[in-house]
């Protein structure tokens, strides 16, 4: 309620939802800091409060260190990253920000390249995301239909993803090195003669393939979960009216975990922006830009190019993208606590 | 406003079918073969002889030896170091943000204000914030600070997002037990400190050690942030193995060796959790076995 209200009163550009949140934030890092008394506090903790305002106090204390401590690493950086988007960065001779108002604003809109990388990441997220679904949810079923062997299976299944992402990338580069990598000679065996990574389109779908084969464990567990809470007795209604497995899964057991897919979308689709590291370490963005993500161009305009405060609006535009993904996780939350 | 729902607390009954068909059993070794294969491949790498690991037909049995992992250890190669980094940072990291992810956690679980739901709402925007659009203006700030190339720097760039998650998880799994114990503890006479540490904190053990471990598989493979913010002072392991990528060639053996490192230790504390890991990796929302 009160993000809505406050929600309209900030700043004109990307970083109005981002500095609302600030905003909310901010503002009740006094309650519990240290050397602010109860009696300021008081009043708006009182009337919501069913236990009296010196468990406010209590409670404002718990979460003191905590929201000091994330409000200087999240603010500090965040009012930068807005200052740096309207500056030109010069990091020799000491750090400087000169004002050139929108210009970099002005180029990130107008660069053709960067809505092609908006594209691509689009198209990497929803071939990610349309694979893991599908195998996450076969592999569930079938997992969860297992009468044994299941707890010997699902931490089998569970394991890409402990690994970390950057070695997922150098593991795809050992597998399919053109001369000796074990895919690529299997893939030779099909008759694909290619290096897998030095083509554009293989390049994008074996990265593709690459986070699907870490991720996909994630949707399985989560589905599992799901399916957990599938009614069996009416599955079992379903079956002595005749329905086949299709029938079932499609009209009892998908709209059932629903909710939960919803879920597991909306995690993989903020991952989806924060994670790069496999492409970072196989392709680097390329050949020919095949694979340059919005994160990658991000890290080439600020750590190749040095071109910071262009750098910082193309964050800018990755930061309201997954404050509007976290609303919608946010919204979905309190959506299934009211029913 | 809270973070924890779709609870499915019915435990699957005996209601299961014994044959999935052939297709499943084939579908299930299929997909068990593309998870496995990857990872064999990887520490059976590490334990091939220069000759073995790159053979031109791939080498199922070949004569073991552990000289890439003596190789990293020893000479040139200071892995042991970078070993360092990563469990100082990592650790660090995950210890400073389970402790004030349990106070901060508890203390949003069980209070009542009128701007809890934007709190609530910084701290899942804040877990969620793309790592790329935070490492770029903290890049200036250590630059500043003089934090660039230090351990403290890549702790305090990690609690960017392991601080914020482990608030928000752990509310979650506070939320989840009842408080009807903490105030009969309290008609009793606890202190409200006695009520935290005596009944509420033990009952959220499990929750507790889930956050710590995936605070810490977090830090520990991390790789943008170590990229951007470390350096010789501070490498990491993931650093410390893209770097084995060079233009001249790469040694696959040592590189195999170093990924079997980083990714051993993450396997085991990762699946002792594995019963509490769905709700962990789905920041609360979902509950299950």
């Amino acid at each position: 309620m009160s993000a809505d209200q406050t929600a309209g009163q900030h700043g004109p550009h990307g970083g109005r939802a981002a500095t609302e949140s600030a905003g909310g934030g901010a503002g009740q890092v006094g309650p519990g800091s240290p050397g602010v008394g109860p009696t300021p506090v008081a009043p708006p903790a009182g009337q919501h409060d069913r236990r009296g305002s010196g468990r406010i106090t209590f409670t404002g204390w718990m979460m003191a260190p905590g929201v000091a401590l994330l409000g200087l690493l999240s603010l500090i950086p965040l009012v930068m990253l807005i200052m740096m988007s309207f500056s030109r960065v010069r990091l020799l001779g000491g750090l400087q920000l000169e004002f050139v108002g929108l210009e970099n604003w002005a180029r990130a809109f107008g660069d053709v390249e960067l809505w092609k990388s908006w594209g691509l990441t689009l198209g990497y997220f929803a071939a990610t995301l349309g694979l893991e679904l599908m195998l996450g949810i076969a592999i569930a079923v079938v997992l969860n239909r297992l009468t044994r062997g299941r707890g010997l299976l699902l931490p089998l299944i569970l394991l890409p993803m402990f690994v970390a992402p950057s070695i997922v990338g150098l593991l795809g580069r050992y597998l399919l090195d053109p001369t000796f990598g074990l895919y690529a000679q299997a893939l030779q065996g099909l008759g694909v003669e290619q290096d897998v990574l030095g083509n554009p389109v293989s390049a994008f779908v074996a990265v593709t393939l690459m986070d699907v084969w870490e991720w996909t464990p994630l949707i399985a567990l989560i589905t599992l979960a799901g399916l957990s809470g599938v009614n069996p007795s009416v599955l079992e209604a379903a079956s002595i009216d005749g329905a086949d497995e299709w029938k079932k899964f499609w009209n009892i057991v998908l709209p059932s975990i629903k909710p939960i897919l919803l879920v597991a979308i909306l995690i993989r689709s903020m991952d989806a922006v924060r994670y790069f590291d496999i492409i970072s370490v196989t392709t680097n963005g390329g050949p020919a830009d095949a694979t340059k993500i919005v994160p990658v161009r991000l890290y080439e305009a600020a750590f190749r190019f040095f071109d910071l405060g262009y750098a910082a609006v193309i964050g800018i535009m990755m930061l309201v993208l997954t404050i509007m993904i976290a609303r919608l996780f946010v919204g979905l939350l309190s959506e299934k606590e009211t029913h | 406003m809270s973070t924890h729902t779709i609870a499915t607390p019915r435990r699957r009954s005996t209601h299961r079918r014994g044959s999935g068909g052939i297709v499943a059993v084939v579908f299930l070794v299929l997909a068990l073969a593309w998870t496995v294969v990857p990872l064999v491949w990887m520490v059976l790498g590490s334990f091939k002889g220069p000759g073995d690991v790159t053979a031109s037909t791939p080498q199922w049995f070949f004569e073991p030896t552990w000289r890439n992992y003596e190789n990293l250890f020893s000479g040139a190669n200071n892995l042991a170091t970078y070993l360092n980094h990563s469990v100082i940072a990592a650790v660090g990291a995950a210890v400073i943000a389970t402790v004030l992810g349990t106070l901060g956690g508890y203390g949003l679980a069980r209070t009542a204000f009128k701007g809890k739901k934007g709190l609530s709402f910084w701290f899942i925007s804040t877990r969620m914030a793309p790592i790329a659009a935070v490492v770029l203006p903290l890049f200036l700030v250590f630059r500043f600070a003089g934090l660039i190339d230090t351990l403290p720097g890549l702790i305090l760039a990690y609690l960017t997002f392991n601080l914020p998650f482990a608030i928000w998880i752990m509310s979650a799994f506070f939320e989840a037990i009842p408080p009807s114990l903490e105030e009969s503890a309290e008609v009793a006479g606890c202190t409200r400190w006695q009520t935290f540490w005596y009944v509420a904190l033990p009952l959220t053990k499990a929750g507790i050690v889930t956050t710590a471990v995936l605070c810490l598989v977090f830090a520990w493979n991390d790789y943008a942030f170590a990229t951007v913010i470390s350096g010789p002072n501070s490498q990491t392991l993931p650093i410390a193995a893209t770097q084995l990528v060079t233009q001249t060639g790469v040694d696959w053996g040592q590189l195999t060796a170093i990924g079997t490192i980083v990714v051993l230790p993450m396997i085991l504390v990762g699946l002792a959790v594995r019963r509490w890991l769905v709700t962990g990796l789905t920041l609360g929302a979902v509950t299950g076995e």
